[in-house]
């Protein structure tokens, strides 16, 4: 036991002071859009997207992307394939957000809204039967700590990612954030994976033994729409099917700094996240 | 010597000879295994028997008479979840099945919903299996029920585990998955197969490289397509960077039940610096992208180079609290002759990976099929013999030196030239593909049949949890229940990798 001390003394502080970096060079990240010109009649990012996330559309014989960051899996191969480079990899780990249509990017900007908010609602299964959310008088309402109770109903890479969030590099908890064992004393609900028919049941009675005000984060992309897994039999098509989601974390997985940035979204303590000038 | 790709032919047996065949192949003194059993359409059993001496596999096909069979089950104990299954999916009935339910598929499906069967069922079929799950139930006075999940108090995968206890002692342990089940498997035959990838690695994501590993070779062996040697170095490198950092994690975890937090957060750390290989290799800490049909994306030689000197430093900083938990008095014995199982019921029940090498058997597949550049490079095996949590503790550890061995081995010899080949536009019909792969836990297996137009129709993955959970039954009977959590940890078993 003394050596361990002693080894533990030895190693110092591990723990990153600078909250929310960029990624490092080379590293993948999700996908984001350019000013640069959409290149006419090219479908090259289109064609190579597993999930579907990217559509390329028409206004005034001009081509346009639209790019659903809440479906797309963070593979990069748009980024790879893009020759204008109009679609390009997005180093910044600040990707959480708090409504699904912040996650629908487009080059045509207001041109494209109304057609975006039909792709939020498009694919929703038992929309009636979701509960309103509680409302939440102040953004800080748990400004100071949130305690947060996580289901897993998915491939586990997005749980790993949340362990690793709170390692000593990027010690969530020094932002009050604490991951508890029940949900009777949980503030906040964390959900990774599709939700399928299996898991649908569990996780309404977890929200249920919450007591208001609650919030529901929706981690990764299959959390938020499915992903890979959406549209099939196992009614695998994300949280927001069954549940009010307060706050989105796209990727797959997101990075544990984004993961941290989600969290402190729902603290309304973002501002924490904005990285130090170098 | 050079293995070959390993071809694969459907060979129709009948029935009696499939019994015979799989009496002699697991007697004791064979030395084949039985990779899966499975359907193809819902009318016959496709049963694949591994050679791990030569690296060679069958295919036998069986057709199915009036939707049912008599079970293999009561001769043979490892098929008893493969048959299960096989009812879920399928809705072929193995008859005499000694504990005959559903296994993933639970009360929210329709009564006759069989979601890969392709076939019509037969007129007169009555599905007499409620889809409500009974559990066994322990009687005797003093015996009490522990449910416990599906959701558990950590952050972990779901499943039910249900303890039947007397006092402290587990008597029964009954375990229920499926609840992540998430249709991965028609899934694979639903996407344009130059896609499938990604969904292959959505199997499990702590073991997302094996399986777009598997997938890959799959799909290969069914084209015939030899991919660069380049390819096949940096394949095997990304395969040992996923092991050692899943091990590195898993032993931490075994510090954070055993109490020593001290080194579950020095390993947690040292994880990342895993994660910073994978990151390096191919810009993903979960290796997500990097293997498709055909090859690699581009690995520059300065990273390869940096791997190297990650790898030497990981090795380093991974020594002294290796160290620390192996010389723990109060360790050792928190994991000595607790939760153990036999060589005899290991073999019996098929274990693979961790489990099998921590009872004494010699079942690392890098030593007995083709997979990147193994068995040519294959480290020599981490085997024990104890069967308990320590072994299987010793294992990992073993494997976590030997990968960043052959890592250093890997990158020194990584010859130069093409990451990828092109790749046909069509897959051949009627053909069968089969990928086999060490991956973290074990023996993982991507088996795809194409049909007559060259389409994906069925595409079967075993993971290697899949053989492996029945151990955790096993091992932890008889053994005081505040055991159970460091037996599970020991185990670290896949949920999403079973459930599919």
């Amino acid at each position: 036991m003394l050596k361990l001390i002693t080894y533990l003394l030895q190693q110092g502080v591990a723990t990153a002071k600078n909250i929310c970096p960029d990624l490092a060079e080379g590293v993948i990240g999700l996908p984001m859009l350019t000013d640069a010109p959409c290149q006419s009649g090219c479908t090259a990012c289109v064609e190579v997207c597993p999930t579907d996330a990217i559509s390329v559309f028409n206004i005034d014989d001009a081509n346009h992307v639209r790019l659903d960051l809440g479906a797309c899996i963070g593979c990069g191969y748009c980024v790879d394939v893009c020759p204008t480079g109009t679609i390009k990899n997005n180093p910044t780990t600040r990707v959480a957000v708090r409504t699904r249509e912040e996650l629908i990017l487009t080059t045509a900007g207001a041109a494209a809204e109304a057609a975006n908010k039909e792709l939020v609602t498009q694919g929703r299964t038992a929309a009636a039967k979701i509960p309103t959310a509680d409302s939440l008088s102040k953004a800080s309402w748990f400004g100071r700590s949130v305690a947060a109770r996580v289901v897993s109903t998915g491939c586990s890479a997005c749980d790993m990612e949340l362990g690793a969030a709170g390692n000593p590099i990027f010690d969530m908890e020094r932002f009050g954030v604490h991951i508890v064992a029940s949900p009777r004393f949980a503030d906040a609900l964390i959900v990774t994976g599709p939700v399928s028919k299996g898991m649908q049941e569990a996780l309404v009675s977890c929200y249920g033994a919450m007591s208001s005000p609650r919030v529901v984060i929706a981690l990764g992309t299959c959390a938020i729409s499915g992903g890979v897994h959406k549209g099939g039999y196992a009614e695998a098509n994300g949280v927001d099917n069954i549940l009010p989601v307060n706050v989105y974390i796209p990727g797959c997985p997101p990075h544990p700094w984004s993961i941290i940035h989600g969290i402190l979204l729902a603290m309304g303590k973002e501002h924490l996240a904005l990285a130090k000038k170098k | 010597m050079e293995h070959d790709q390993m071809k694969l032919e459907r060979q129709q047996t009948p029935f009696h000879e499939l019994h015979d065949i799989l009496d002699h192949a697991l007697s004791k003194s064979s030395d084949k295994r039985v990779g899966l059993l499975t359907s193809i359409t819902g009318g016959e059993i496709a049963t694949l028997l591994l050679s791990p001496k030569d690296g060679t596999a069958e295919l036998m096909v069986t057709a199915v008479e009036n939707n049912k069979y008599s079970s293999f089950s009561t001769h043979h104990a490892q098929f008893h979840w493969f048959e299960r299954a096989l009812f879920d999916f399928f809705g072929i009935v193995p008859e005499g099945h000694p504990r005959f339910k559903h296994l993933l598929l639970h009360d929210q499906y329709a009564q006759d919903f069989f979601p890969l069967r392709k076939i019509d069922l037969p007129t007169d079929f009555r599905n007499a299996l409620p889809r409500r799950y009974e559990f066994l139930e322990v009687k005797g006075e003093g015996v009490y029920e522990l449910p416990v999940g599906p959701i558990h108090a950590g952050v972990i995968e779901p499943g039910h585990f249900r303890f039947s206890c007397f006092g402290e002692t587990i008597v029964n342990l009954e375990i229920r998955l499926g609840w992540v089940h998430r249709g991965v498997e028609k899934r694979l035959t639903e996407v344009p197969w130059q896609k499938a990838h990604f969904v292959a690695e959505a199997a499990a994501s702590d073991t997302a490289l094996a399986n777009a590993f598997a997938h890959a070779i799959a799909i290969e062996s069914i084209l015939d397509l030899e991919i660069t040697e380049r390819a096949q170095y940096l394949r095997t490198i990304a395969l040992e960077i996923e092991r050692l950092a899943v091990h590195i994690i898993d032993v931490g975890g075994i510090g954070t039940d055993i109490g020593l937090l001290g080194i579950s957060s020095a390993m947690g750390r040292l994880r990342g610096k895993a994660l910073a290989l994978a990151d390096l290799i191919s810009g993903s800490r979960f290796l997500r992208g990097f293997i498709f049909p055909g090859g690699v994306r581009p690995v520059s030689e300065r990273k390869l180079s940096e791997i190297k000197a990650g790898v030497i430093a990981l090795k380093k900083d991974l020594t002294p609290v290796i160290q620390m938990l192996s010389d723990n008095q109060m360790a050792t014995e928190r994991m000595k002759d607790i939760g153990k199982l036999s060589k005899s019921l290991a073999a019996e029940f098929g274990m693979v990976g961790i489990i099998g090498k921590a009872c004494g058997i010699d079942c690392d597949t890098r030593r007995q099929f083709k997979q990147g550049k193994y068995p040519e490079l294959a480290p020599e095996p981490s085997i024990e013999i104890g069967g308990d949590i320590l072994a299987r503790t010793a294992v990992r550890v073993g494997e976590i030196w030997s990968s960043l061995k052959t890592i250093e081995t890997l990158v020194d010899n990584c010859p130069h030239g093409e990451e990828k080949v092109t790749v046909p536009e069509m897959l051949p019909a009627n053909a069968t593909g089969l990928g086999i792969v060490e991956a973290t836990r074990g023996e993982l297996i991507h088996l795809i049949f194409t049909d007559e137009d060259g389409k994906i129709c069925r595409y079967a993955i075993k993971d290697p949890s899949f053989d492996n959970w029945t151990a955790i039954s096993i091992a932890i009977r008889d053994n005081l229940i505040a055991d159970f959590p460091l037996c599970n940890k020991s185990m670290a078993l896949s949920y999403s990798g079973n459930d599919l």
